[in-house]
This record gives structure tokens, sequence and C-alpha cells, in this order.
């Protein structure tokens, strides 16, 4: 999922600072599951930021709405009528969501409250673990499944560095040297071969070389009106 | 009475104090029950103080006591989460308190009240108000 996480209250507030009646709009996604910008999220936010301001003496009403999700613009549709009731819309949904809202609601001043931080797992609660980097060339069929470029530091394709010691990260000692894992797992897989390849540099044209990447499938193209 | 208002979020089965227990707090002193404190949220807090409390005491069950197992422990950590943002938004964090109480005893949940009275004491000028 696509893990977030709430920015400073103090940005926030500068964010809305002209307005009095705001919007926070959380999103039921991915989000929602990494507790950053869900039902009980925004209502904790509202509160805030209204008990902030009434301290400042310039009290603020909220609108607190959770969307299914706002990476879709049928789920988007409620603020079309949300722009006549509040000035501004604070969204807890990750860029992509206030992105395609900036997108279809030109006139709506809408601002991020969370930072999009990267794809993660859920290990245990409260705990996310970046396991993809999005490079669009997957090539962990190679690696036991363990990613190099999302993991590693360095995303060396051609690992373990120098500094792997004791089956950890120098960088971040308290980090495994996913290497040394990717070795550990080839090795018990007997699929330690895959590992006498020598990788060129690798291409990052899929990771978003020529801006911003799309997939199209055509056959899901019927009466399209998205655009 | 000090013009303070005290609000107390507490789980049903650690109060059954009444408002002549809490008399001697000068202070206005609200309590609202949950089923269990690890119902409590960090939102509950927040409006309560939003609602013109000066201070919040939640109370819950003694460790290894609730009903729920861990609705306490919970209960503990969104106050934990809640101080976090009273300092985000230059509040002092003492003005949530957490209490674990033996259940239903009425002495030691009016000893925390007045503990936490006692906090305002510290961090508010007599008579201030966030109001």
């Amino acid at each position: 999922m696509i893990i977030a996480e709430r920015k400073p209250l103090a940005r926030i507030l500068q964010m809305i600072a002209p307005f009095e009646r705001v919007a926070i709009i959380g999103c039921r996604g991915c989000v929602a599951i990494c507790s950053a910008g869900g039902d009980r999220e925004v209502e904790i936010l509202a509160a805030a930021l209204r008990l902030a301001r009434k301290r400042a003496g310039r009290p603020l009403q909220t609108i607190e709405e959770t969307f299914v999700r706002q990476c879709d613009p049928e789920y988007l549709t409620p603020l079309e009528s949300l722009k006549e009731k509040v000035e501004a819309v604070v969204s807890l949904a990750c860029g992509v969501g206030v992105n395609l809202a900036a997108d279809l609601y030109p006139d709506l001043k809408i601002y991020p409250g969370v930072d999009t931080s990267f794809y993660g797992a859920n290990p245990s609660l409260g705990q996310w673990e970046e396991k993809c980097r999005g490079c669009g060339d997957c090539i962990i069929d190679m690696t036991g499944g363990l990613c190099p470029i999302a993991r590693c530091a360095k995303n060396l394709l051609n690992g373990p560095c120098g500094g792997s010691q004791g089956g950890k990260c120098e960088i971040r000692p308290d980090v495994p040297c996913v290497w040394h894992l990717i070795y550990e797992r080839l090795k018990k897989r007997g699929e330690l071969e895959k590992l006498t390849q020598i990788w060129p540099a690798k291409d990052w044209t899929p990771a978003g070389h020529g801006g911003p990447r799309e997939r199209v499938r055509p056959d899901l193209q019927f009466n399209n009106n998205k655009k | 009475m000090s013009g303070w208002k005290i609000t107390i979020l507490c789980c049903h089965y650690t109060n059954e104090a009444m408002a002549e227990d809490l008399a001697d707090i000068p202070a206005k002193i609200e309590i609202k029950s949950f089923p269990c404190s690890g119902r409590i949220e960090v939102s509950d807090i927040l409006k309560a103080l939003e609602a013109e409390a000066e201070a919040v005491l939640v109370a819950g069950c003694e460790k290894g006591s609730c009903h729920n197992r861990s609705g306490s422990m919970r209960a503990e950590k969104r106050v934990e989460a809640a101080r976090k943002i009273l300092e985000e938004i230059g509040m002092e964090p003492e003005r949530v308190q957490m209490a674990f109480i033996p259940r239903l005893d009425t002495g030691a949940f009016v000893a925390a009240a007045k503990k936490t009275f006692e906090k305002l004491l510290d961090i508010l000028p007599k008579g201030e108000t966030t109001s």
C-alpha cells in the first residue's frame, strides 16, 4: 500500500491560515490502512486544527468526510457541492488523490494534509516498512522475492557492498542488509547460480524518465468518459 | 473556585465517585464515562479541551485488571498521542493526564482528579483559562 504520514500541524495551520471554513477529507484506501488519513485521523486532525485556531482567537469551522477513495474520479464528485460550503479542503489522501482532485476541480483550493512516503507493508501493528520503489522494472524473480532497489540503501544491483557487516546495513545498522538476505534466501532455495551474473547499470527509463508514467488497457477503454 | 474546568474521561468500571466526592477540588469537574477506557479516542481528549476544559484526566483500570484485557493500556497510548498534538500546537502536554485506578476505588479516582488540578496549578497562572 501507499504509506503516508500526517504533516506537522504547524504546516497545515499555515496552509489554511486565510480560511474560516475548511473541509478535512480522508480516504478509505491505503492511507486509512496505514492510519494516516482514514475516518479516525480526519476526526483527530479536525479537532486539533479547531483547538489551535480557537486558542489563536480565529475559530475554524470544519466539515469532516472520508471518501471511499480519492484516486478515482467517481468518488471525488462530492467535492463539487463541498466547494460551496467551504473555502478550502485539506485532503488526507496520498499525493495521487490530491493531484486528481486538483486536476478535476481546478477552482477548488485543496491542500495536502499528509506527506506521501513510500510503498510499504505492515509487518506488525503501528509499523510500516518500504518494500517496493515502483521502479517499473521488477527484478525480484532473480533475488528471491527481495527487492534491492527498495531495500538496499545504495540501490545496488550487484551487492552486497563492502559495508555490510554481520548481515546488517552500514548506513543503518538496525536494518538487515538485503543482499545478505538475498544470498541466504537463494542459497536455501538452491538458486545461488542466479547471483553469478553481473547486472549492467539499471535502466531507469521505466522508473519515470520522460515524465509521468501511464498505463493503458485498451480493452477496458469502453465508454471511457474519464478524460 | 479557580474558574477552571477539568474533564474526566473514564472507564465505566473505574468510577463510582459522586459530585460531592469531588467537591474539594476548586474547579468544575465534568465526568464522561465510556464502556472501556480503550474506547476513548485522541479526538475525545482534544474535543474536551475544545469544549473549554483546561485539563483532561483519562482514567482507566489498573494494568492487568481491564475487562477487555488491554483497554487502559490503549488509553495510555492515546493520551501520549494527544499530548504530542498539544505540543505541536503550543499547548502544555501536562494538560492531559492518565491514571490507572483500581476498580471502583473512589479514593484513588478523587486523588487522580486532585493531582490533575495540581498539575494545572503548575502550568497555568491561577484564574487563567484557555477560553
